[in-house]
């Protein structure tokens, strides 16, 4: 469907994604937050739970989302590199620093109780004081690393 | 409550894959501050969700599947979520991924994702092993976010 292939303005998509922390508040009156889903797995898979609960629903909705949009924009599995890290470093070393910086996101946004979409949007968006605080934290730590890397390249 | 909650997540997983909140390269451009689309996005998320939330706490409404009064809990800043977040930035920064991120790109079969997800995976059970190493005798806190 060519409408997927470019992306719409901001502000038809980021209303519909308040949408979704509205609608699981109304629906299940629980917090959005991705997250939580991966640690719902890996809680199941290591014995600490026993089900998957609803994070790991909802994380398996959102990689669902990412499917049916590949599939209904045609673009399942397309593109061969990843971003500047691709065309910057050493194609060998492409998955292990993804690997280390995977563990930096696991780790620390448990520390902090969540992460882009459970502090930054829903925490945000719920006027929790904590949240406004990571989002501070995570987004000039993001801005200034990333400015610190295009500066050595 | 499962089935509402994937709903859901159909839902925001397409969204920030059509707003190609996905893509390495739009993440990138934000974390350089050369393109505004995904503040705006993000914003403009947090605007009406904020608003939303709070007609509906007026309201007193109830969720529709469990029941429950719609209330959520506050939490006051920590040094956890000063010392949490900055890991994650940094981890954000390099990877121009994050959990939403990832879980789209999985679906979308991006198969480097495996490698950001290996991580997040083995970042999440230190954090929960240390977690329960420092208390041993407390029962696993309900984790949430």
């Amino acid at each position: 469907m060519d409408i997927l292939v470019e992306r719409p303005p901001w502000f038809v998509v980021g209303p519909l994604i308040g949408l979704c922390v509205i609608g699981l508040l109304a629906l299940v009156n629980r917090r959005l937050g991705v997250l939580g889903g991966f640690s719902a797995v890996v809680e199941r898979a290591t014995g600490r739970t026993d089900e998957l609960g609803w994070r790991g629903a909802f994380l398996l909705g959102v990689v669902g989302g990412g499917l049916i949009f590949a599939l209904l924009s045609g673009s399942f599995g397309a593109g061969g590199g990843y971003g500047w890290l691709s065309r910057s470093v050493d194609g060998a070393l492409v998955g292990p620093i993804l690997v280390g910086a995977g563990v930096l996101i696991g780790f620390g946004a448990k520390t902090a109780g969540g992460c882009t979409s459970g502090n930054g949007l829903s925490g945000t968006a719920l006027g929790s004081p904590a949240s406004f605080v990571a989002f501070a934290s995570f987004m000039a730590t993001a801005v200034g690393v990333s400015l610190a890397i295009e500066g050595l390249l | 409550m499962r089935r509402a909650a994937a709903l859901v997540g159909v839902a925001f997983g397409f969204l920030l894959s059509w707003g190609q909140a996905t893509s390495p390269d739009r993440i990138r451009e934000m974390l350089l501050l050369e393109d505004p689309y995904l503040y705006l996005m993000l914003g403009s998320g947090v605007l009406v969700a904020s608003a939303g939330v709070r007609l509906l706490r007026r309201a007193r409404a109830h969720a529709l599947v469990t029941g429950e009064p719609v209330a959520w809990e506050t939490l006051r800043p920590e040094r956890r979520h000063v010392v949490g977040s900055v890991m994650f930035g940094a981890g954000w920064a390099v990877s121009d991924a994050c959990p939403g991120p990832i879980a789209a790109q999985l679906g979308q079969g991006v198969a480097w994702s495996l490698f950001t997800l290996a991580g997040v995976v083995i970042g999440i059970g230190l954090y929960l092993r240390t977690q329960e190493r420092a208390q041993p005798a407390a029962a696993p806190s309900p984790a949430r976010g």
